[in-house]
């Protein structure tokens, strides 16, 4: 049987200055799938990534990429990868075709076949206009999907990306989107973070959700909702306040509200944002209790 | 070593891979023609951000070391063996200078601004990206070295260039190189990363007795002399130019230097974080 793309058993990191930045994580990215790692800022997301692409050592458990042990044969494991770090940055006065040619080479193709990768990317990723100009000139968006074309250099199995589209403006956001969605036709193995819902949503196969270092919950989007418990969400005001109540069928929230002399609410299906703001209360609430109680 | 590419990995197969593997047979993860080439690629990302400016590189090799020397020589003793060790003295400050701040800038910039990130997700080695780094840093000293000679002969200093120059100006190289490397490993953030390489440079070059010998040192500065890479190499250079070969003893001890000094800048240099 092919091994998965990545396994991750029990992973824990302490950083040198005693704070635990992800706790027992154990996860499994099938293959061909694309998989959202979901939290907040500071929630161990980028931790987890980056141990998975060997930048950082854990502290204890096993990473295991297509098998092969990420931590003692690193450097075997990063010829699967395509990777992109959430703060890498281009290098000032290179050009598109300049960092794709060059990096091209340090991902172990030969000169000539770099530059003929480089030429095929820059119209896969839709560079043309830009294939000269140094990357210090191109908007956010471009630069973003540049790295993302970095990463796809050999076309590996495997890609892992961080934030890929922290700080894009929605048209940007929407056509990242599209070349990933690209990139998982092809039968890419794309694991992503991101703090955006409906990226998550609309993007990924499966979805994590991680806070305080914890993995809360991994599903599909529909089985996180199933989870959840209830289908369906009122939202009303009282007293200027919002307030919402879950329930399995709207006649029933419709019911509850209008008993309560409510005219003026809303019903929706609930949504990822529901689940994941649940979750995460959920374990703040456990946090303070442990806290209390400690 | 060659890696192959399973298409087994993917879900469905790939044209790009097909044709890679039928053009190559597989992409390179590691072997020394891939360190190479690493070298070679991480040299070109250096060089080609100031190929537009690259006079700054001949002006930064020869605004210090010309001048320097110019003025040493005013007021030294017109004696060909004063004169020489003072080229050879120069020669060292330079190419010191040179090495220290440009390893030091280039590696502590892309440390800090994220270039480096972008790099340590290849299946790169550190010893590719510090021999690249070095090799665009070396520019500048060999451009140093050309100028202080054409100028010392221009100068009338009397020069006869024997075997022992060339290993004992690379040697040189090398354990700055090391010593910038291990000095800015430790650097918090990239302002202070400058300042120690600025500072290892020219205080090292400064407190070792490059300009004159070990006799003529002052207490202090000969005690400092026996522990200074740089003093062996000033030794060195001065018998070379003065066509001597009885300098094995200062490229033995410029070896160790070397090999200590690259070998603790590459160990803690940071490539994966504990």
């Amino acid at each position: 049987m092919q091994a998965p793309p990545v396994e991750v058993k029990e992973l824990n990191k302490r950083y040198k200055n005693g704070v635990w930045a992800n706790r027992e994580i154990s996860l499994t990215v099938e293959p061909g799938e694309m998989l959202g790692i979901l939290g907040p800022n500071g929630a161990g997301k980028t931790t987890l990534v980056r141990q998975i692409t060997t930048e950082l050592i854990p502290t204890s458990g096993e990473v295991r990429v297509f098998g092969i042990d990420a931590v003692a044969h690193y450097n075997e494991v990063k010829g699967y990868m395509g990777v992109m770090p959430q703060e890498a940055q281009l290098f000032y006065g290179l050009s598109v075709r300049h960092h794709l040619r060059i990096f091209g080479k340090l991902r172990g193709l030969s000169a000539k076949m770099a530059a003929h990768r480089a030429e095929e990317l820059i119209a896969d990723l839709r560079l043309e206009q830009h294939r000269d100009k140094p990357t210090d000139e191109l908007s956010g968006g471009l630069k973003r999907r540049l790295l993302v074309g970095i990463a796809a250099l050999v076309d590996p199995p495997l890609m892992v990306l961080d934030e890929p589209s922290a700080g894009l403006d929605p048209e940007a956001r929407h056509d990242l989107w599209e070349l990933l969605r690209g990139y998982r036709r092809k039968g890419t193995t794309v694991l992503l973070t991101t703090h955006n819902m409906e990226e998550a949503k609309v993007l990924c196969d499966r979805v994590g959700i991680i806070q305080d270092g914890r993995l809360l919950a991994l599903d599909t989007v529909d089985n996180l909702k199933a989870g959840h418990g209830y289908e369906y969400k009122i939202t009303f005001e009282v007293d200027d306040k919002t307030e919402t109540i879950y329930g399995s069928t709207d006649k029933e929230l419709v019911a509850q509200v209008q008993a309560k002399g409510i005219r003026q609410y809303a019903v929706s299906r609930t949504t990822l944002e529901d689940v994941y703001l649940g979750l995460t209360r959920n374990r703040r609430t456990e946090g303070e209790d442990e806290a209390n109680s400690g | 070593m060659k890696q192959t590419v399973d298409d087994s990995l993917r879900k469905s197969g790939d044209r790009f891979y097909q044709e890679l593997n039928a053009a190559t047979g597989a992409y390179r993860t590691g072997g020394i023609g891939k360190f190479i080439s690493d070298s070679v690629s991480v040299f070109e990302l250096n060089l080609i951000p100031i190929m537009r400016q690259w006079y700054l590189i001949v002006l930064f090799a020869a605004a210090f070391p010309l001048p320097w020397f110019y003025v040493t020589k005013a007021i030294a003793p017109d004696d060909p063996n004063v004169l020489r060790r003072l080229l050879a003295g120069t020669l060292v400050f330079g190419v010191a200078m040179s090495i220290g701040m440009l390893v030091g800038q280039s590696a502590v910039a892309q440390r800090f601004m994220g270039n480096l990130k972008l790099i340590i997700t290849m299946p790169v080695s550190k010893g590719a990206f510090f021999l690249g780094t070095l090799a665009y840093s070396s520019i500048s000293g060999i451009i140093t070295v050309v100028m202080l000679l054409g100028f010392g002969i221009a100068a009338g200093v009397e020069i006869s260039i024997s075997w022992g120059f060339v290993p004992a100006l690379a040697l040189t190289v090398l354990t700055m190189a090391g010593l910038t490397m291990l000095v800015i490993s430790f650097a918090p953030t990239q302002q202070i990363g400058n300042i120690s390489a600025a500072l290892l440079a020219m205080v090292l070059a400064i407190v070792s007795p490059v300009y004159f010998t070990m006799e003529q040192a002052p207490l202090v500065l000969k005690a400092l002399g026996y522990i200074s890479p740089l003093r062996y190499a000033a030794d060195g250079i001065t018998k070379s130019l003065s066509g001597r070969a009885d300098v094995l003893v200062e490229l033995v001890v410029l070896t160790g230097f070397a090999i200590v000094t690259m070998s603790l800048g590459l160990w803690r240099f940071p490539w994966r974080e504990d």
